[in-house]
């Protein structure tokens, strides 16, 4: 783990309500998989001066924000990686305003990503709503790796929705949103049954009804696939010091941020 | 220039090659791999606080933030003091930086036997007795509001260990000089000043308690002037050595704690704001005591009462 200040390099709105940041530091994640993430401070540093120490960070708001890894990119001095968020809260807010050049207090890669077994070909993605944010960068290297990779959208309404445009054009898209304004109507999980059978790992990526629904109904269908789950909690320190970020598994307590947030959906759910 | 301090002389001893270390809670048992920074740079490590069984902790959510601050309800989750003496004590026997175990009972008898535990473990340099967490079910804050329980915890603990005991004391209290007195009396070496406030968040929107148990721990920035404040009235009263503790995150926030009659400091919340915070208050310290021209790091300590509070208890 390494803490830096990273230098965004790009910052839009890329649909919806939804922001995209890049950032040029690959000290902040290297060696990094899809499904690891970041914890971001959202302060602004000292103007006018080096950035460091990082004691001299304002102390409000105090905690860092969890960011999955949302995808990599070569950019014009180098390694760039992003984030994908909608504005829920402050901190979301002020990344969202962030300007190209500004520095941002950041450490990673943190957590256990998703582990993709090598003999497994097709592979089916599942994303529910901003969920989608760490699967997109495993579709990219799943598709790099010639892998059949059938990603599932889903969504409250069409502006929730990842744009198809942005993905690697040989991955399968199925679109589901609730209000019916973009693809099926309904929900990602029975897309999710739909796809079970024909898959040899799943990865999923959601808020945790989803992931009951999920497993709820892979019980019923009694198709035995392995489902890996990015759980999230509400996180102090995302290093594994504080305890905050604890949960019940079929194996005793665990840790999202350090012994996760990758997990058996059978172990959890 | 000399950071060296002395926290226990009497039975065992515990001297610190600098006065940083990590506050109980915040730095998990420091076995994690990929520190952000060499643990083996602090003066101490204090680990999350064990009980006698393993504890599963409180339910989510157990954090929240507030303004600068954060409230914690964590609930005392570890994996009990043998799985601590059997799989983690013999790595802290090959560091350089002594690792002082953070216990708690949820009985006076509780914590003697915790103490007897830890008695002769390799790899132990101290005990920390919390009898401050709010967090507790049984134990923990309600023996450290009573001079008279204090005492009773303190005694147990040091009839049963011949390494350094130190007690962490909580703010939650009428007058925390009183209680520091019964401590002291008791045989403890040092005391760690302040465990978290007690206190609440409500989310609006919910109607609801933000932190699942209703009433949690309050640290960070927000609380340094109350620590700072605590530490100064202790330091008047007895004449044993102080961690300060509560909101520490740069190396100028250790000097005034020292000022205040701190010998040693934890820095704990602001690790979660920045992983290296510990060694960037021990870095801001060495820099302060270098512009000020300070060769002895016992100078600073108690300098902001008017009559020093007693002899430095550095060493040099
Ligand atoms: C491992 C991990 C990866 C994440 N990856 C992403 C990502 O790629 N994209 C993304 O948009 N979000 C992600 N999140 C969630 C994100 O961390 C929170 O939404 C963020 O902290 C909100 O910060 P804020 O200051 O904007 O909102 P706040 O003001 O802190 O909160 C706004 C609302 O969000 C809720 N909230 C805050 N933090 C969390 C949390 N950790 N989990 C659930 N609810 C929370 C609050 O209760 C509140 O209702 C991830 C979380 C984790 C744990
Ligand atoms: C998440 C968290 C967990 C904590 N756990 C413990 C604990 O197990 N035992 C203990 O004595 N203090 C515990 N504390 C209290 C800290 O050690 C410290 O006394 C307090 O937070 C004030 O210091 P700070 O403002 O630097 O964090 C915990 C604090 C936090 C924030
Ligand atoms: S967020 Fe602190 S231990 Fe997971």
């Amino acid at each position: 783990m390494k803490a830096t200040f990273a230098r965004v390099t790009e910052n839009e709105r890329l649909y919806g309500e939804t922001h995209i940041t890049w950032f040029a530091a690959p000290e902040a994640v290297r060696g990094a998989g899809p499904g690891q993430f970041v914890m971001l401070r959202c302060v602004e540093p000292a103007a006018e001066r080096e950035p460091l120490p990082a004691t001299e960070l304002p102390v409000d708001p105090l905690l860092p924000r969890a960011m999955s890894i949302h995808r990599m990119r070569q950019g014009a001095d180098g390694p760039e990686w992003s984030i994908l968020y909608d504005i829920v809260g402050r901190g979301t807010a002020w990344l969202a305003s962030r300007r190209p050049g500004d520095a941002v207090y950041c450490w990673g890669p943190l957590g256990h990503g998703y582990s993709l077994r090598r003999a497994s070909q097709q592979l089916l993605l599942v994303a529910g709503g901003i969920g989608v944010a760490p699967l997109v960068w495993l579709a990219d290297q799943a598709i790099e790796s010639e892998k059949s990779v059938t990603l599932v959208l889903g969504g409250r309404t069409a502006e929730q929705i990842f744009p198809a445009t942005l993905l690697p054009p040989e991955v399968e898209i199925v679109v589901t949103t609730e209000d019916g304004s973009l693809g099926r109507r309904g929900l990602a999980t029975e897309a999710f049954v739909e796809h079970l059978e024909w898959c040899d790992q799943a990865f999923a990526c959601g808020p945790n009804a989803m992931f009951e629904a999920m497993a709820k109904e892979q019980r019923r269908s009694r198709i035995r696939r392995p489902v890996q789950a990015l759980l999230e909690e509400g996180m102090g320190c995302g290093t594994g010091i504080c305890y905050g970020c604890a949960i019940q598994t079929r194996r005793g307590m665990r840790l999202v941020c350090k012994d996760g947030p990758r997990f058996d959906l059978r172990e959890v759910f | 220039m000399n950071l060296q301090v002395e926290l226990a002389s009497r039975k065992g001893s515990l001297i610190l090659a600098n006065p940083v270390m990590t506050a109980s809670g915040t730095f998990s048992f420091g076995l994690e791999e990929g520190h952000a920074f060499n643990v083996q740079e602090l003066g101490a490590i204090v680990t999350k606080t064990v009980t006698l069984r393993p504890r599963s902790g409180s339910p989510q959510p157990r954090t929240a933030e507030t303004p600068a601050g954060m409230l914690n309800a964590i609930g005392l989750q570890n994996p009990g003091v043998d799985a601590v003496v059997r799989k983690m004590a013999p790595r802290w026997s090959r560091w350089r930086t002594p690792v002082i175990v953070s216990i708690l009972g949820a009985t006076v008898e509780e914590y003697g036997e915790l103490a007897a535990r830890l008695e002769g473990v390799e790899g132990v340099a101290a005990v920390e007795v919390n009898i401050s967490s709010p967090n507790a079910r049984r134990g923990g804050m309600e023996f450290g509001q009573e001079p008279d329980t204090a005492a009773a915890v303190t005694q147990a603990v040091v009839r049963n260990i011949t390494l350094p005991v130190i007690v962490k004391l909580t703010p939650n209290v009428t007058d925390i000089a009183d209680v520091a007195r019964a401590v002291v009396e008791s045989g403890a070496d040092a005391l760690c000043v302040i465990n978290t406030l007690q206190a609440m968040a409500i989310d609006a929107r919910s109607r609801r308690p933000a932190i699942a148990s209703g009433f949690a721990g309050l640290s960070g920035p927000a609380i340094k002037p109350v620590a700072l404040r605590m530490v100064y009235q202790v330091a008047a009263a007895v004449d044993a050595p102080i961690i300060g503790c509560g909101g520490i995150a740069t190396g100028l926030d250790a000097v005034e704690f020292l000022l205040a009659g701190a010998t040693a400091v934890q820095v704990g919340t602001a690790t979660f704001a920045n992983p290296r915070a510990p060694l960037d208050v021990l870095d801001g310290l060495r820099r302060f005591l270098d512009e000020e021209g300070v060769a002895d790091i016992g100078e600073l300590i108690g300098a902001a009462h008017e009559r020093r509070p007693a002899e430095s208890p550095a060493t040099s």
